[in-house]
C-alpha cells in the first residue's frame, strides 16, 4: 500500500517534472550570469553602484531625456509598474535608469525628467556619469549605441533584471513587452529567487 | 530487509534531489564567461530578407566581438560549403539550403529560426496559379539552385511534375528578373529586393508570397547555423552571436525603420525604400514563437518526395542541430 503511495509522492517532486512547470509557466527565471557592476551619479549627485543595491532586486533600463520615441514609451511602462508594486517598490525592488547621452544629462536634467514622469525617488534612480564611464557600462551590458549628427542615439532598448545577489535573471528588448509579465518577473525574484 | 532499505535511500535521494530543483533556477550553460574568440566571419550576399544578420553588426560589437568580418559573395553562390570548411563561422541561410548542404555532409550545426517569408513567386497576367504554370517557362540560374529546388517543390505540392510540365530557362549569366521584366519568360522567384522592385514598376503579380501563404507562412524561411566545430569549441562566442542576430531580428520587426537605415549605413543596401519594405513584407518577430524543428522536417519531407536529398529529417535534426542556445535566450530575452 504504501509504495505506491511513496513513489507518487516522489515522482510528485521529481526535478525533471519540476523543470518541464518551470518552463512551461516561466515563474522560475534562469541565472544568465553575474550581472555587470557600475559606479555611476544619481539625479541628486550622489554616487550609486549596483553593489550597493545588493539586497534589492534592480531593473536596470537605458535612456536619454531627449528621445523622442521608444524611451518615454518604456519609461511610461516603468511608471505603471512602479504603482502597481506598492510597498515593495523602494524597499525591495529598485528601478535604475542610465542615461545614454551623458553630455546633456546631467544630474539635474536628470532630476526634472524623473519628476516630469512622476516617478518615485525612494526606488527609481537616474544615473549618469563621465562619457567613457557611461561607454564602460553600456558596453558590459551589450547595448549598442551611436550618436547622431542631429543629437538623437540610436540604442538597444534594453532593460535587465537582476536579483538580489546580484545576477542577471532575464532581459527585456524594446519597449513592446508585457509590463503585467514585467511585474511577475520581479516579484518571482522576491518570493522565489 | 536489505531492499528496503534501499528503496527508502532511493526515495530519499529522489526528494533530497527534487527539493533542490524546487530551490534552484537553471544555470545558463554558456553564462556569461569570457568570449573564447572576438573574431567572427559571416557570409555577405545580395539577398536583404536575411536582415537581421546585417543589422546585427553593431551588437554584435556590443557582445565584445572586435574583428566583424562580412565575406562577399555574389547572388545564387553556395555559402554553405565555405560554411562547413570554416572560412565562414556563422550564416543566416535558406532552410532549403542548409537541409541539401546537411544532407551532403557538410559539418554545419544550426542554432535557431530567424525570419519567415523572403521569396515571392511572380507571373505574368494570365496566370493565377501555380498549377497554371504547366507548359510556361520558368527562370533560373542553375539546376539545383534555390529557386530551382523550390519551385520544383511547390510545384510538387500541386501535383505538377516538375521535370515535364515547367520549361525550365535555365542561364548562370543573366538574372531571371531581367528576362522576366523583357518578358522573355512566364515566372521565376524573386527575392528582396526583387520583389520591391518589381511593385514599384508595376511588373507581374505574384502567385505565392511566402510570408502570408500557407504552408510556407507557417515555417522559417531562414535560418541561423554555425560551423560544428566553432559552435562546439566556443559556446560562449556562439551564444553572443545568436543574441546579436535575434536581438536584431526583433528590431527588424519593431523598429523596420531604424533597421533599414542601419542596412544602408552598413553598406547592406543601397535603397532604404526597398530595405524598409523588406522589412515589412516578412515576419521577424517568430523566433520566440515557431519551432525550428518543424522548419527542417517540413522541408526535409519535401526535398526528399522531390529526390533532392537522401537523409531523413530525423537524422539531419539529431545530427546538425542544438537548440540549447535558443532555449536558453526564449527564456532570458523577451521582448
Amino acid at each position: 500500500m504504501r509504495r505506491p503511495l511513496l513513489l507518487a509522492l516522489a515522482l510528485l517532486v521529481s526535478p525533471a517534472l519540476t523543470v518541464a512547470h518551470e518552463a512551461q509557466d516561466g515563474k522560475r527565471l534562469p541565472v544568465i550570469g553575474p550581472a555587470p557592476s557600475f559606479a555611476l551619479t544619481s539625479q541628486d549627485g550622489a554616487p550609486v553602484t549596483l553593489a550597493a543595491l545588493r539586497g534589492k532586486i534592480v531593473a536596470v533600463s537605458f535612456i536619454y531625456t531627449q528621445c523622442p520615441d521608444i524611451c518615454p514609451l518604456l519609461i511610461q511602462k516603468m511608471v505603471q509598474v512602479q504603482g502597481e508594486l506598492g510597498a515593495d517598490f523602494g524597499a525591495k525592488i529598485a528601478f535604475v535608469s542610465i542615461t545614454l547621452d551623458p553630455e546633456h544629462d546631467t544630474p539635474e536634467v536628470l532630476k526634472d525628467y524623473a519628476q516630469f514622469w512622476g516617478t518615485k525617488p525612494e526606488g527609481w534612480t537616474f544615473l549618469t556619469g563621465s562619457p567613457e564611464a557611461v561607454r564602460d557600462v553600456t558596453r558590459r551590458y551589450a547595448v549598442f549605441v551611436a550618436k547622431n549628427a542631429n543629437g538623437s542615439v540610436d540604442h538597444t532598448q534594453l532593460t535587465s533584471i537582476i536579483d538580489a545577489e546580484s545576477a542577471m535573471r532575464v532581459q527585456y528588448l524594446g519597449a513592446r513587452f508585457d509590463p503585467e509579465e514585467f511585474r511577475r518577473d520581479l516579484l518571482s525574484l522576491l518570493h522565489r529567487p | 530487509m536489505p531492499m528496503m532499505q534501499t528503496r527508502r535511500r532511493i526515495l530519499a535521494g529522489v526528494s533530497l534531489a527534487s527539493a533542490a530543483g524546487l530551490l534552484r533556477a537553471p544555470v545558463s550553460l554558456a553564462a556569461e564567461g569570457s568570449l573564447e574568440t572576438t573574431t567572427i566571419r559571416i557570409a555577405k550576399v545580395p539577398a536583404i530578407c536575411v536582415a537581421p544578420k546585417y543589422v546585427a553588426e553593431e551588437l554584435l560589437r556590443a557582445e565584445g566581438f572586435t574583428d566583424i568580418h562580412y565575406v562577399e559573395f555574389a547572388a545564387g553562390q553556395d555559402t554553405t560549403e565555405p560554411l562547413a570548411r570554416g572560412e565562414l563561422d556563422f550564416d543566416t541561410n535558406y532552410a532549403v539550403n542548409f537541409v541539401a548542404a546537411i544532407d551532403a555532409g557538410r559539418p554545419i550545426t544550426l542554432l535557431a529560426g530567424v525570419m519567415v517569408g523572403c521569396y515571392e513567386l511572380f507571373a505574368k497576367e494570365g496566370i493565377r496559379g501555380i498549377s497554371d504554370l504547366k507548359g510556361k517557362s520558368v527562370g533560373m540560374q542553375a539546376v539545383n539552385s534555390l529557386p530551382h529546388t523550390l519551385l520544383t517543390v511547390m510545384a510538387a505540392q500541386v501535383g505538377l511534375d516538375p521535370l515535364k510540365d515547367i520549361h525550365w530557362i535555365t542561364d548562370p549569366k543573366v538574372m531571371p528578373i531581367e528576362r522576366f521584366v523583357a518578358g522573355e519568360i512566364d515566372a521565376f522567384l524573386a527575392f528582396p529586393p526583387e520583389p520591391q522592385d518589381l511593385r514599384a514598376r508595376g511588373i507581374g503579380h505574384v502567385l505565392v508570397n511566402t510570408a502570408l501563404d500557407r504552408p510556407w507562412s507557417q515555417y522559417f524561411c531562414c535560418m541561423h547555423g554555425g560551423n560544428r566545430e566553432f559552435v562546439q569549441k566556443y559556446p560562449v562566442a556562439t551564444k553572443r552571436v545568436l543574441r546579436a542576430v535575434l536581438k536584431a531580428a526583433d528590431m527588424c520587426a519593431s523598429e523596420p525603420e531604424r533597421a533599414a537605415r542601419r542596412m544602408v549605413d552598413g553598406g547592406f543596401s543601397p535603397r532604404y525604400d526597398y530595405a524598409l519594405q523588406t522589412l515589412r513584407d516578412n515576419a521577424y518577430d517568430r523566433w520566440r514563437e515557431y519551432d525550428p524543428e518543424d522548419a527542417i522536417r517540413f522541408y526535409a519531407l519535401r526535398l526528399r518526395e522531390a529526390g533532392f536529398i537522401k537523409a531523413s529529417p530525423q537524422k539531419i535534426i539529431a545530427d546538425s542541430t542544438d537548440w540549447r542556445f535558443l532555449d536558453e535566450l526564449k527564456r532570458e530575452l523577451k521582448a
